[in-house]
């Protein structure tokens, strides 16, 4: 026989247990509306039996119901869904990033308007003409000095504007490092934390909610995988375990120039969970130009700056893990924004190789670079054929000589003779100061074929194609310049699609539907009153068998 | 498909916000006029619109270029006539002279007359325009600072005359001569011609014949002159095929630029007004889905 008291205890784990499905429900509404907040469910689950399976058990037919308790609290959740959302949101913050870059780029470009560069140059253009026709007059030599100052300028405006961006882009990359290393040390904090609890058998809820929040937020400035490992002690066998997070492209390890895979949260037997010594901080060296020369992956030392830090690791490369910026292609926005502020491509500290600038901008600036010395050189040449105003000690006009000094984009101006002295524009091609033959030769040179070029040598590789003429040239980079903001925003926008998807059905599992909420609390209220009333029911029964029982006839 | 109410919220704002980039892209080409407003909209438009820029540009210039054409024709032009004058005067006393019925007093006052033609003609060979000497070949300046004509004592040029052509460009690639060839008018044997003329005039000795063979000297000179005008009305006529060419190319340049990059207005216009109407209804439907909870039924 079962215990006279145990119908009490039967309702009275029901009450506890409706009580406690009353307050997670009343957790679940609380936080409707919190970032990365996984609705919890309560598992109840029937208690063992009486009487139990046993040699001495009593006599009695069949085995009665004990009643409820709760199994366990459990996040609603599929991590497989959260795997998909993590390798979408690292490209969207891949593309969100380039997508912003290429946007600076075309507005410091400024094409096709009646601002840019192309348009300086039509100025320019028309200057020329307009001195071809007017050879000997003063006003327009002076004309084109001005518009030759402005075209100049034009280029110089854009040479330092993409080199502030550069300069902005190499900061966002350091304050990307900054976060990055911040988000690791919060999911390492977490890891000690969870280390610490579940080997009790609880189940940290609240806590794996926050590090798959931070684990998410990490997912969009480097491709991540994570792998969990059970926690020491007696776990529950719903807790996730200890995470160990590790760089991946593509789905595979990120080696570093070891062979190895680059671990960011070691959550490993071996590791101190939630110490500077399981984590590995990221260590950007850059050039003095601004170009990324490594990346290097090393726990943090409290006693040095992060650029001391940078320094001791890059002296001592021979001893460290690291990733050169060329080989570094782990999707997120760390290596868009690596891709537009530049690298250094094929650098190797051993000294064997300089490496060569690459990424957007630095690609830009080249191609722009390649365009001016064309033309300069070009202009030039063509300018020193012609004659000017002055004359020498026999009378005989001077031919012309540099116009444009400098061979970049950065460093292009008029030259100071010029500028001087507008008759020292060499616009005859005979000497005559009414012909107008040369300013002419000079005004084509915008749009003469390369090949046709006083200066073209077809031998040289960094020539331009002999088809190519500069205005071809600079409508090309444009060109090109624009097919990879549009992909980038396209991407972009394709990306943010997916991951809203992703989003979309992971909300589906696990926010918070105040109506199902609802719904619940009336089912569980009922339940409790219920089993409030099953108390009384029992507490009737005994009464009856306490105080009215064996009184016949009294 | 379980839908809870934050899903419902994040994909209002969601959908609020693309109605609004939207309503954005279509105000912005209302206010700007282009279709496109940076190179990634349409990279294709884009570099066809840096081209078509410059091609107008050019076209202008080019607009320009042919009016200072006109400047130079016109002024040559006027200025031969006023050679024609002077030389058809000079024939008429190169007659008179030879009648042989003149005196000696006559005749000297006759080679005064021709004398103060020669000076004439000096100066119309010497005519500026635009401080430019337009019978100087590409000396438009002068020699060496001096006016390009000059004689000596017996009558020939001080400097040499330069004769090389001033071109303009007209249109992309095609350049005009603009200016008349000076020893095509103003030539040494024209002022030899006249000094000798008046000489004669004023030799005692000189007969009829001597006299009379000027008007063949003169008869070449028109000549000349004629065919200089001929060849100078030549072009000019060619320079108005050009100038109508050159005007309906910047048409089409315009209309291809506009074409190229410029929103079709109208359309715009009901893009905005359809897309205004879509916002409108997202925004009531957000606000009849977001509102009610099972909880406003409990009591």
């Amino acid at each position: 026989m079962s215990s006279t008291f145990s119908g009490l205890e039967v309702a009275k784990r029901a009450l506890n247990t409706q009580q406690s499905a009353l307050y997670t429900t009343g957790h679940n509404i609380a936080n409707a509306n919190t970032e990365g907040y996984t609705r919890q469910r309560v598992n109840m689950s029937q208690t063992a039996p009486f009487p139990p399976a046993s040699r001495n058990r009593p006599e009695i037919p069949g085995q009665v119901g004990s009643g409820v308790e709760v199994g366990s609290i459990e996040r609603v959740r599929d991590s497989f869904i959260d795997k998909q959302y993590r390798q979408e949101n690292s490209k969207v913050g891949f593309y969100e990033s380039k997508a912003d870059t290429m946007s600076k780029l075309e507005s410091i470009l400024n094409e096709p308007t009646d601002q840019g560069l192309s348009s300086a140059y039509d100025q320019f253009w028309q200057s020329l003409q307009d001195l071809s026709v007017n050879p000997e007059d003063s006003g327009a030599r002076s004309v084109v000095k001005e518009r030759a100052n402005a075209l100049a300028d034009a280029f110089n405006y854009v040479d330092s504007s993409l080199e502030d961006v550069r300069a902005n882009l190499k900061n966002e990359i350091g304050v990307n490092n900054s976060k990055i290393n911040s988000l690791i040390d919060q999911i390492n904090e977490l890891n000690g934390q969870i280390s610490n609890v579940e080997p009790h058998g609880y189940v940290p809820n609240d806590l794996y909610d926050e590090r798959d929040r931070l684990v998410d937020e990490l997912s969009s400035y480097v491709d991540i995988k994570v792998d969990y490992r059970k926690s020491s002690g007696q776990p529950s066998p719903i807790a996730q375990g200890i995470a160990t997070i590790t760089l991946v492209t593509d789905n595979e390890d990120v080696e570093n120039d070891d062979g190895e895979p680059i671990t960011l949260v070691d959550g490993s037997a071996g590791a101190d969970l939630g110490s500077d010594q399981s984590v590995n901080h990221i260590f950007s060296d850059f050039d003095d130009d601004n170009n990324l020369k490594a990346i290097f992956f090393d726990s943090p030392n409290s006693d040095l700056t992060v650029e001391e830090q940078t320094a001791q690791l890059a002296a001592d490369y021979d001893n460290q893990a690291f990733i050169y910026g060329g080989n570094f292609d782990v999707q997120g926005k760390l290596n868009a924004l690596i891709d537009g502020a530049g690298y250094l491509d094929g650098f190797s500290y051993d000294g064997t190789d300089t490496g060569t600038a690459a990424g957007e901008i630095n690609e830009m600036l080249a191609d722009i670079d390649k365009m001016v010395e064309h033309f300069v050189t070009e202009f030039n040449a063509v300018h020193q054929t012609g004659y000017t105003l002055a004359t020498d000690q026999d009378g005989n006009a001077m031919q012309g000589g540099e116009f444009f000094t400098g061979t970049t984009a950065d460093t292009i101006a008029v030259s100071q003779d010029i500028l001087d002295d507008v008759d020292l524009i060499a616009a005859s091609s005979t000497g005559a100061s009414g012909d107008g033959g040369n300013a002419t030769a000079l005004a084509d040179v915008y749009t003469k074929r390369v090949e046709n070029f006083l200066s073209y040598d077809a031998g040289d590789a960094n020539q331009l194609d002999d088809k190519a003429t500069i205005k071809s040239y600079f409508e090309s980079i444009i060109g090109e310049m624009g097919v990879v903001a549009e992909e980038s925003n396209r991407m972009y926008n394709n990306s943010q699609i997916l991951r809203q998807q992703v989003e979309e059905s992971r909300q589906s599992i696990s926010s918070v539907s105040l109506d199902e909420e609802m719904t619940n609390m009336i089912q569980f209220q009922h339940a409790y009153n219920a089993a409030a009333r099953n108390m009384t029911v029992v507490d009737e029964m005994l009464d009856k068998i306490i105080n009215n029982m064996g009184l016949v006839g009294r | 498909m379980r839908v809870t109410q934050s899903m419902l919220s994040n994909n209002m704002l969601r959908n609020l916000s693309s109605s609004y980039q939207s309503l954005g892209k279509y105000m912005d080409q209302l206010s700007t006029g282009k279709k496109i407003n940076r190179p990634s909209d349409d990279p294709v438009v884009a570099m066809k619109g840096m081209d078509y820029r410059t091609q107008v540009n050019q076209i202008e210039q080019f607009e320009r270029n042919i009016g200072e054409v006109h400047n130079w024709m016109d002024n040559s032009d006027s200025a031969l006539s006023e050679v024609q004058n002077g030389l058809e005067r000079l024939r008429e006393l190169a007659v008179q002279a030879s009648n042989g019925t003149y005196e000696e007093g006559q005749r000297a006052n006759i080679a005064e007359e021709v004398e103060q033609l020669k000076e004439h003609l000096l100066e119309v060979a010497n005519t500026k325009v635009n401080n430019k000497y337009i019978f100087s070949g590409t000396a438009t300046t002068g020699n060496g600072g001096k006016e390009p004509y000059q004689l000596d004592g017996d009558g020939s040029f001080v400097n040499p005359i330069n004769n090389d052509d001033v071109t303009i460009e007209v249109s992309s690639g095609t350049k005009i001569r603009v200016n008349v060839e000076p020893d095509s008018v103003f030539t040494e044997d024209l002022f030899q011609d006249l000094t000798d003329f008046a000489d004669m005039l004023k030799d005692e000795n000189a007969s009829e014949k001597d006299i009379s063979q000027f008007i063949t000297e003169i008869d070449g000179h028109i000549d000349n002159n004629v065919n200089a005008r001929a060849d100078l009305g030549a072009r000019q006529n060619r320079i108005d095929l050009i100038e109508n060419r050159v005007s309906a190319q910047l048409v089409t340049a315009q209309d291809m630029m506009s074409e190229n990059e410029d929103a079709d207005m109208e359309q715009v216009i009901m893009n905005l007004t359809s897309q205004e109407a879509v916002h409108r209804a997202a925004l009531s439907a957000g606000s009849r889905v977001i509102q009610p909870t099972l909880l406003d039924f409990l009591s």
